[in-house]
């Protein structure tokens, strides 16, 4: 653009000082809290007002409170499960299906143990919690690797074949709960059967330990990165995988291994919402809805800039706005899918964020205009 | 039998606007993974339009524009700002994807206009996307406009230096395949299965990605591609008529899938990948900056 005898372009700034993260992630963040404003319009309050509905449930009513804290727990570890391989430049979205992956094989411990129904296990209660955990974790790790093994030994495009999977786990879930499947509820068709009490893993003020869990991962997975020879490799990899063959890193291997551990995570988070969350206990008929939520963690793990503590507040605030949000959808009389427009919303000002960060206008003195000829004739 | 042909017909169509947009794309070196939700937004906005002002061509024309516009947005974030194609693709299938949520909703049942007539009995769709399929073809290795757009996504350092101005023919291809991928969405709302629901594609657009790679880039080998999966994709949805009481219909629904990512991997072994590795444009992914 042109502006008397200068001109601005878009161009990439040199150096990135770390606070530019922070900045233009809050930009992004406060720009879809705006953008999201007009959601609120077709309903019966203010914007403000709307707001306050979200914000007070979510983050006061204690109800809504413990509701944020168990959906922030799941989408941080859907946001490990993204972040550990997109720090080696790999795409994972196969999150839903991975966290159907790791209900299905959570649920599938007691089921096969016959410790489904109200009477005692054969094993101890602690031993089959520990035994779906694991199980859900291997599940999800093993989905994640199929897309990792493919990617590593044939370079077939990751992003595909995690969608593939999300799609087609989608639909295995529902052969085991639906129409007389294996895990079907006996009562209710279309849900799978509920945890009996002795299942239900214990819980601090309503909080269970898959919180600890994610906590400790986040804490785990930012050292890993910073401090450890096997971080300085997943980096590498993500910054230029060619350099980083001819510094001795496998190929295959790594791949391979960044998968699996994301896949482990969005398994684990599979096991945390739908085993381990008072109240729910089951695979629900509405379970797609919770496979699609885990996409906020892409976005989690893109606005915190591949920082895995930083992701803890931001999937804090992302599952207070999708609660509250939902919440309010329902106060407010607002058509469905409040929470899955403030999740497109945050993209959309995360890609412009994006852009803040990488780029700056750039002022340059605008080139002169050729002086025009002058006749030689002499009047 | 002769209905399960015709509706595969129907299915093939609509992988077929999307990936054909999307191979165009593809050899002018710009890869959109986020067909999907410029499917979905296409698909949505055509619906609403359809139903509010009853005018198909109207629907389609929304369709269209809709599909254009993502996708000069996404030539935006990738050609101008040379963004990593990735982060926008999934971005704008992100967004797609919570915002058709939110708008769509209260459109939630069927669209309750008469029926596009046929053409002999078959979609006039069909045909069109036959048409397509040649005219690509023909413009892609017949022309010099398609000569620039090879040469864009081959080598465009070469291209550039030879007079041809890259952004500006990425640009044309990225609005191009968008505006068929909205055209696709369209063609699933309004043709395909006249009902709006919630997440409707459930990964249509991204079998269309597979699509192109399947192909390898070549519009002859898309349209076998797209019949195929478009016959797969009807006989999932009605098992019985070939195999019945064999596996569960959800475990039908799933196969699709399933094998989009046995084909994905099959044409990766070394035999497909010494003809794919020719075939792929070379700058495919890669934002061009003059240097």
């Amino acid at each position: 653009m042109r502006l008397g005898d200068r001109a601005f372009v878009l161009e990439r700034r040199p150096t990135l000082p770390g606070l530019y993260g922070l900045v233009t992630a809050g930009v992004a963040i406060l720009l879809a809290l705006a953008l999201a404003s007009l959601l609120f319009l077709p309903g019966e309050a203010d914007p403000a007002s709307a707001y306050r509905i979200v914000f007070t449930y979510a983050f006061t009513n204690p109800y809504g409170l413990v509701a944020t804290i168990h959906r922030a727990i799941y989408l941080l570890l859907c946001t490990f499960a993204f972040l550990v391989p997109l720090r080696a430049g790999l795409w994972n979205i196969g999150l839903p299906g991975q966290v159907y992956a790791g209900a299905l094989a959570a649920f599938g411990v007691p089921f096969l143990l016959r410790a489904h129904a109200a009477t005692a296990p054969s094993l101890a209660p602690g031993l089959v919690v520990v035994l779906m955990v694991l199980a859900a974790t291997a599940a999800g790790a093993g989905c994640a690797g199929l897309a990792g093994v493919l990617r590593a030994r044939f370079q077939v495009n990751e992003i595909l074949v995690t969608m593939m999977l999300n799609s087609a786990l989608f639909w295995l879930v529902a052969d085991f709960i639906k129409e007389g499947g294996a895990l079907m509820s006996a009562t209710a068709e279309g849900e799978s059967f509920v945890l009996p009490p002795f299942l239900q893993p214990p819980t601090a003020f309503g909080v269970p330990f898959t919180a600890l869990i994610a906590l400790l991962a986040a804490f785990g997975l930012d050292v890993l990165f910073a401090r450890t020879a096997l971080g300085f490799r997943i980096r590498a990899f993500g910054w230029s995988p060619p350099a980083a063959r001819y510094a001795g890193i496998d190929p295959v291997r790594l791949p391979l291994l960044v998968f699996v551990v994301g896949g482990a995570f969005a398994g684990l988070a599979g096991y945390h919402y739908f085993g381990a969350v008072p109240g729910l206990y089951k695979i629900p008929s509405n379970y797609g809805y919770y496979g699609d939520l885990s996409f906020y963690g892409i976005i989690c793990a893109l606005i915190a800039r591949g920082t895995a503590l930083g992701a803890v507040p931001v999937a804090l605030l992302f599952a207070g706005l999708s609660l509250g949000g939902r919440f309010a959808q329902g106060a407010l009389h607002l058509p469905f899918g409040v929470d899955y427009a403030m999740l497109g919303l945050l993209m959309m000002t995360f890609v412009v964020s994006h852009v803040l960060y990488d780029f700056r206008l750039g002022e340059r003195l605008a080139p002169r205009p050729p002086v025009p000829e002058v006749s030689a004739e002499r009047p | 039998m002769p209905e399960l042909l015709l509706r595969s017909l129907e299915a093939s169509t609509v992988f077929l606007f999307a990936a054909l947009g999307e191979l165009v794309d593809q050899r002018a070196g710009v890869l959109n993974v986020g067909i999907e939700g410029l499917m979905l937004f296409g698909g949505t906005l055509a619906f609403i339009t359809a139903q509010t002002t009853g005018s198909y061509p109207l629907g389609f024309l929304v369709g269209f524009g809709v599909g254009a516009l993502l996708g000069l947005v996404h030539g935006f974030f990738s050609v101008t700002l040379r963004g990593d194609q990735v982060v926008s693709g999934m971005g704008l299938w992100i967004l797609s994807f919570g915002l058709t949520t939110y708008i769509g909703n209260p459109y939630t049942g069927p669209l309750g206009l008469p029926r596009i007539p046929a053409l002999l009995g078959i979609s006039p769709f069909v045909y069109l996307g036959v048409v397509l399929v040649v005219a690509v073809w023909f413009v892609l290795f017949r022309t010099g406009t398609g000569l620039a757009i090879r040469s864009v996504g081959e080598n465009p350092a070469a291209a550039d230096a030879s007079g041809i101005d890259v952004a500006r023919v990425r640009y044309l291809c990225v609005v191009f395949g968008g505006a068929l991928a909205g055209v696709s969405g369209a063609l699933y709302t309004l043709s395909y299965n006249p009902v709006w629901n919630y997440n409707f594609l459930m990964g249509w657009g991204f079998v269309s990605l597979a699509l192109v790679f399947f192909s390898m880039w070549n519009p002859w080998i898309l349209l076998a591609g797209s019949l195929l999966f478009g016959t797969m994709w009807q006989l999932s949805l009605a098992p019985e008529l070939v195999l019945p009481g064999l596996l569960s219909r959800y475990v039908w629904r799933a196969v699709p899938f399933l094998v989009t990512i046995l084909i994905l991997a099959g044409i990766s072994t070394a035999w497909f990948r010494t003809r794919w590795g020719l075939a792929k444009p070379e700058a495919l992914g890669r934002p061009y900056v003059k240097g």
